[in-house]
C-alpha cells in the first residue's frame, strides 16, 4: 500500500523549528534580552499541540 | 551417528533464525509518535528559560549589585590581570589594569561554552582556550573563534587606593 509521508515532512518541519526556537530563546537569554526569550519559549510550546495535531490527521493516511 | 548427520528439516532459506517480530518497531506512525513527543520535549526544555526570563521581565529590571573589594591598586601591575569572583562566589571574573588608571574587568566564562577566558599579556587579547576564542580587552566583544556574544563586562571604581566592582553592564539592545 502507497503511504502518504506528508506528515513525516510536516513533523520533520516542526521538529526543525523546534530546534531553531530553543537555540534563538537559550541565545536570546544570555543577551539579556528576556522578551525575545519569552516569545521563543511560547513559540516552542505551541509547536507541540501543532505536531499532536499533524499527526491526529496524518497516522492513517 | 545416523541422526547427526541429517539435516533436521527441510529449509529452502537461511534467514529463518532471523526475528522478524521488531521488524516494524520503527514505522512511519512510530517515527511520527517520535517526533510529537521530541516536539513535546523541546516544548518542556524551554519552559524553564521562559519563566526565568519572564519573572525577570516583572521585577527586577534593574538589577542590585554590591559592591565587593577586588584588589588593591599598588598590588595590580600594569598590563596584569587578577582572577576575583563576581557577583557570587560562582561567577568567575578578570580584572585587567591597561594603564595607570585604566582598568576593564569582565566575566570570563567564555560566552561560547563558558571555558575560563585568559588575559595574554604579549598580545594584548583576551583568549579562551576551549577553541581559540579571542576577545578585545577594550571592550569585550569576540574577535575571533566560535563566541558570538561579548564578556559581559563588571564596573569599576576606585576608592581609597582599592579596585572595587560595583556592577554588571547590561547589553546594549
Ligand atoms: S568555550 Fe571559549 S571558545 Fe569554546
Amino acid at each position: 500500500m502507497k503511504r502518504s509521508y506528508r506528515g513525516v515532512i510536516l513533523l520533520c518541519a516542526v521538529l526543525f523549528l523546534n530546534i531553531i526556537f530553543t537555540q534563538k530563546a537559550i541565545h536570546q537569554y544570555y543577551y539579556e534580552d528576556y522578551t525575545a526569550t519569552v516569545i521563543y519559549a511560547i513559540l516552542n510550546i505551541i509547536l507541540f499541540p501543532i505536531a499532536l495535531f499533524i499527526y491526529h490527521k496524518e497516522k492513517n493516511v | 551417528m545416523d541422526k547427526n548427520n541429517k539435516i533436521p528439516f527441510d529449509e529452502d532459506n537461511y534467514t529463518h533464525n532471523i526475528n522478524k517480530n521488531n521488524e516494524r518497531k520503527l514505522d512511519r506512525r512510530g517515527f511520527m509518535k517520535t517526533m510529537v513527543g521530541a516536539a513535546g520535549l523541546f516544548a518542556v526544555s524551554t519552559l524553564p528559560w521562559g519563566s526565568i526570563a519572564a519573572t525577570e521581565l516583572m521585577g527586577l529590571r534593574e538589577k542590585k549589585y554590591p559592591k565587593k573589594e577586588i584588589i588593591d591598586v599598588k598590588k595590580l601591575n600594569i598590563g596584569d590581570a587578577f582572577e576575583f569572583a563576581y557577583p557570587t562566589d560562582h561567577d568567575s571574573a578578570l580584572l585587567i589594569r591597561l594603564g595607570e588608571n585604566e582598568y576593564k574587568a569582565y566575566q570570563n566564562a567564555c560566552t561560547h561554552l563558558r571555558c575560563p577566558v585568559f588575559w595574554e599579556q604579549s598580545k594584548s587579547e583576551l583568549v579562551c582556550p576551549c577553541h581559540h576564542g579571542f576577545f578585545d580587552v577594550k571592550t569585550g566583544s569576540p574577535t575571533a573563534g566560535p563566541p558570538r556574544r561579548p564578556l559581559p563586562e563588571i564596573t569599576i571604581q576606585v576608592e581609597a587606593g582599592k579596585i572595587v566592582a560595583t556592577g554588571v553592564k547590561r547589553y546594549e539592545t
